[in-house]
């Protein structure tokens, strides 16, 4: 622990002593964003988060209520609230829809077909809902390392996906646990979908 | 940052000749004088630290000994620190009970590790065998209609297959989840029989399986070492660890049931509420928990 937190702790302060004496003030702080991440149970929301908040997702467990957590990129924070899948909880989902400014769906690519209708009709009610239908949407198609996962082709066709969502925001990406690189990639999109929100609002 | 430039200094330096002047005067080793001035969990605790950061090869080791060393580990510590039996007659004793239960918890999480890291298999018929034990102690009087059903949700896992709510937990899950239910049966059914009231039910299983994860991090980050080296006074074993859970599960219903939440959407507060008060109460030197029905 030591050594790392030493090299760590003198890097910063370098840092801040050169930006005093160049007359810079404090860095900016980074934007926060709200999101709500949903998705059906298993289908690997609790795992992507903590693998981004650099946590092991090998002791994760089913989420049961809400979870929130504080996900840092290099240019936003963005405060995920985390609604568990399982079919008793999703009944609730919408009384924490408030306050978002995007939303994460998450659904396993290689689900039974049962399943992933009940994902399609999910995703459809959360893009017509009144309080997340103008926010801008990630979609990811996650498990992709599972042989039987469907690509993001299908998976688009499926989901109906141009028709319905047209006039929104949206990004359907592939993902998996195995690369951290791709999901970052995704999430940075939908930090610029936040930010373009963001100006927006203010021009008007 | 000062935190990790002062352990560095009291390492190095400011330790070992606060250790020799003690030597001095009181003509006893370190390990001596632990033996003579504490009892219980502390004494283990501090045994434990003094080996861990002393300079000797020899003592560094043994914290890790396995139980057919013991006898031959203590003799070398007793060389290396010059220690005479018939000075000091109670020192091996003492010695050897501390090691059991210093090494015994590092291979208590060891054991709980390789458990845990066993995925539910349902072509293992060992594990169907006790997914089957459990609906049968928890639903005595209801037959399972097909192995995948929705019936699995009335012992509250998710979905038709219990197999894909264990998750991180593995077969571990499963394991404490059967062990309270055979063990503290009545408490088991109460639980269950409240679980669809709105605001004070929760889903057994689920909660259960939660618990484990509370329980095996708890052991992983030796929170749990004050407890156990009260508890057993030697090598903690599989069986100590359910007690723990068990008495986390009693306990977090009786929390519940208190703490009146809105719903179980606010499960995750309350877990995390639950396990600050666990934890402080794990960090208390005399710390005994045990089940109270």
């Amino acid at each position: 622990m030591s050594d790392l937190r030493i090299t760590e702790a003198f890097l910063y302060m370098d840092y801040l002593c050169f930006r005093a004496l160049c007359c810079k003030g404090p860095p900016p702080a980074r934007p926060e964003y709200d999101l709500v991440c949903i998705g059906l149970t298993g289908s690997g929301k609790s795992s992507l988060l903590s693998k981004l908040c650099s946590e092991s997702p090998e002791n994760v467990v089913s989420t049961t209520g809400f979870s929130i957590k504080a996900v840092p990129f290099q240019n936003a924070i963005l405060n995920v609230k985390e609604l568990g899948g399982a079919d008793n909880i999703r009944k609730y989902w919408s009384r924490y829809y408030q306050g978002s400014q995007g939303v994460i769906f998450v659904l396993d690519s290689a689900s039974s077909e049962d399943d992933l209708e009940t994902a399609r009709n999910e995703l459809h009610s959360a893009l017509q809902h009144p309080q997340l239908c103008t926010l801008p949407f990630l979609i990811l198609a996650n498990h992709q390392d599972k042989p039987a996962a469907r690509s993001v082709q299908e998976i688009k066709k499926y989901f109906e996906l141009e028709p319905l969502a047209r006039g929104k925001r949206w990004i359907l990406q592939p993902s998996s646990l195995d690369d951290m690189d791709a999901l970052k990639d995704s999430f940075s999109q939908l930090i610029s979908l936040l930010e373009e929100k963001d100006l927006e609002a203010m021009r008007m | 940052m000062f935190i990790s430039l002062w352990e560095f200094f009291y390492g190095h330096f400011f330790r070992f000749w606060m250790k020799w002047v003690l030597r001095q005067m009181t003509g006893k080793c370190e390990l001596q004088r632990i033996f003579d001035t504490y009892g219980g969990a502390q004494r283990t605790y501090r045994i434990e630290n003094s080996l861990t950061y002393s300079k000797s090869k020899v003592l560094q080791s043994a914290t890790q000994v396995a139980e057919s060393e013991l006898d031959r580990c203590v003799a070398d510590i007793m060389k290396e620190k010059n220690i005479c039996r018939e000075k000091d007659n109670s020192f091996q004793v003492c010695m050897k009970t501390c090691l059991l239960q210093i090494s015994g918890y590092k291979q208590l999480y060891q054991a709980v590790e390789n458990v845990r890291k066993k995925p539910y298999d349902s072509g293992n018929a060992q594990h169907e065998k006790l997914l089957l034990k459990l609906w049968s102690l928890l639903m005595p009087t209801e037959k399972l209609k097909a192995r995948i059903s929705k019936q699995w949700v009335d012992i509250g896992f998710q979905g038709d297959d219990p197999k894909t709510d264990f998750r991180g937990m593995g077969i571990l899950g499963l394991i404490n989840l059967v062990y309270f239910s055979e063990n503290y049966t009545s408490e088991a059914h109460q639980i269950l029989s409240r679980s669809n009231h709105p605001k004070l039910g929760y889903s057994y299983a689920i909660v259960g399986i939660n618990l484990t994860e509370m329980a095996y991090s708890l052991l992983k980050s030796e929170a749990l070492k004050l407890y156990l080296y009260n508890f057993v006074p030697g090598m903690p074993t599989m069986e100590h660890f359910q007690q723990f859970y068990c008495y986390l599960v009693y306990e977090f219903d009786k929390f519940w049931v208190e703490e009146e939440p809105e719903s179980i959407m606010y499960f995750n507060l309350y877990r995390e509420k639950f396990h600050e008060k666990i934890k402080g109460l794990l960090m208390d030197y005399n710390t005994v928990l045990t089940l109270k029905t």
